[in-house]
């Protein structure tokens, strides 16, 4: 059996050597460059399967064409207002957020037919016992028990933390996807708009802050895992390369 | 965009000194495919796919899950545990990480022989590829046996 690989990060391809790879000049979480744009993704495709009949020897091949634009920060905006109008705790307002997206959000899911939220093991209407989930352990700082809820929790604590994040995400995700308004954010106008003003990017700093001060390898480590680089004020998000890969033998053997 | 310039500063320098770590492989053997309209194609991805119900990778995985050809996006989440890419572009179009409708097209259109009954997905972030090793090769053999010819592998 052959093989032919998408690459990302260049650099790693050319240390791993794989038979034949693409690098594509596109974003972490995008390798085939474009949504709903099936003809981008065949050619990407094309391209990769064509290293089949022209490669004889190990290749990184460059494919040639930018990702069509999302919009980035400054050029997208929320169109949403998301402050409540009376909240007294960080958790009223994360469930005040909730609820204004949530009706876009189900209607994003109606039209797509899917959706990603459920990893943390939420069921699909779940949304307020994981937001009351995640501002429980920003409240409390408990970063080792799991948060009291009816829902079947699918990881051990501190990493639930991370999935419960992912949840929430989606949710915001979805809630933007069903509005009106210019093109899709990228990651970047993701991140600012979430960490630039939402409860919800503030209740992740704060556990995040929860998670920094158990000093504690796995909890710096979800914590490096909550907060994309560049949005925590307390350094770098990742633990050296080895440090990490001590970190995830003690989680094997957990 | 993911030239490392492009990112911050810290990730670039993380994912520099990651590719810096990691072992250099070797092609043990060369492998020239039948002509690709004639191949059966299977795509393995690293980004964490499973189905709803399959249990969520941990930390650290080394094992993968199973996609059937047929499978329902709807039925399709994620759990990588990675912040430094969102979700979005996935939550839009599945296929953007993993495109068995793009495969079904060209397929359609003649231009691969068919589609795989069986797709994997590995969690990636592994500092050390070559832990992946064991179950690596297991699935290697298991994409032969169902008569695989081109695998296209995928990261996130």
């Amino acid at each position: 059996m052959a093989t032919t690989s998408i690459s990302l990060v260049r650099e790693q391809t050319e240390r791993l050597r794989p038979p034949r790879a693409l690098w594509v000049p596109f974003a972490l979480g995008r390798p085939l460059g474009s949504s709903a744009d099936p003809e981008f993704q065949k050619d990407v495709m094309r391209t990769a399967f064509g290293l089949l009949d022209t490669a004889t020897e190990p290749t990184i091949a460059d494919y040639p064409i930018e990702a069509p634009d999302e919009a980035g920060p400054g050029v997208w905006a929320c169109p949403l207002n998301l402050a409540p109008a009376e909240a007294t705790s960080l958790g009223d307002r994360l469930l005040g957020e909730v609820a204004r997206l949530r009706p876009w959000a189900i209607e994003t899911r109606r039209e797509r037919g899917r959706t990603l939220f459920g990893a943390s093991g939420a069921g699909p209407d779940d949304i307020d016992e994981v937001a009351r989930a995640m501002a429980h352990i920003a409240e409390s700082g408990d970063v080792y028990t799991s948060p009291p809820s009816e829902v079947a929790w699918r990881h051990p604590m501190p990493l639930l933390i991370r999935h419960l994040a992912d949840d929430l995400r989606s949710v915001y995700h979805e809630g933007l996807a069903g509005q009106p308004g210019p093109g899709a954010p990228n990651h970047d106008a993701l991140n600012d708009w979430i960490f630039g003003g939402t409860a919800l990017g503030e209740v992740f700093l704060r556990v995040a802050d929860h998670l920094s001060e158990a000093d504690d390898g796995m909890a710096r480590l979800v914590r490096g895992l909550l907060i994309p680089e560049g949005h925590y004020h307390g350094g770098r998000a990742f633990p050296e390369t080895k440090e990490f890969g001590a970190d995830s033998e003690k989680e094997d053997e957990r | 965009m993911v030239r490392l310039n492009d990112l911050h500063e810290s990730e670039a320098e993380h994912l520099r000194a990651r590719a810096a770590a990691m072992p250099e492989m070797q092609v043990e053997r060369w492998l020239t495919p039948r002509p690709l309209a004639e191949s059966t194609v299977a795509i393995v991805s690293t980004a964490g796919l499973h189905r709803r119900d399959d249990p969520p990778f941990t930390l650290g995985a080394l094992d993968y899950r199973l996609l059937p050809g047929d499978v329902d996006f709807g039925d399709v989440i994620l759990s990588h545990v990675s912040a430094n890419f969102d979700r979005s572009a996935f939550q839009q179009d599945p296929n953007i990480m993993f495109p068995l409708d793009r495969l079904r097209e060209l397929r359609d259109a003649g231009e691969i022989g068919e589609v795989a009954n069986w797709h994997y997905s590995f969690m990636g972030a592994m500092p050390d590829p070559s832990r992946f090793d064991e179950t690596g090769t297991e699935v290697g053999r298991l994409l032969a046996a169902d008569g695989v010819d081109v695998a296209l592998l995928i990261p996130v």
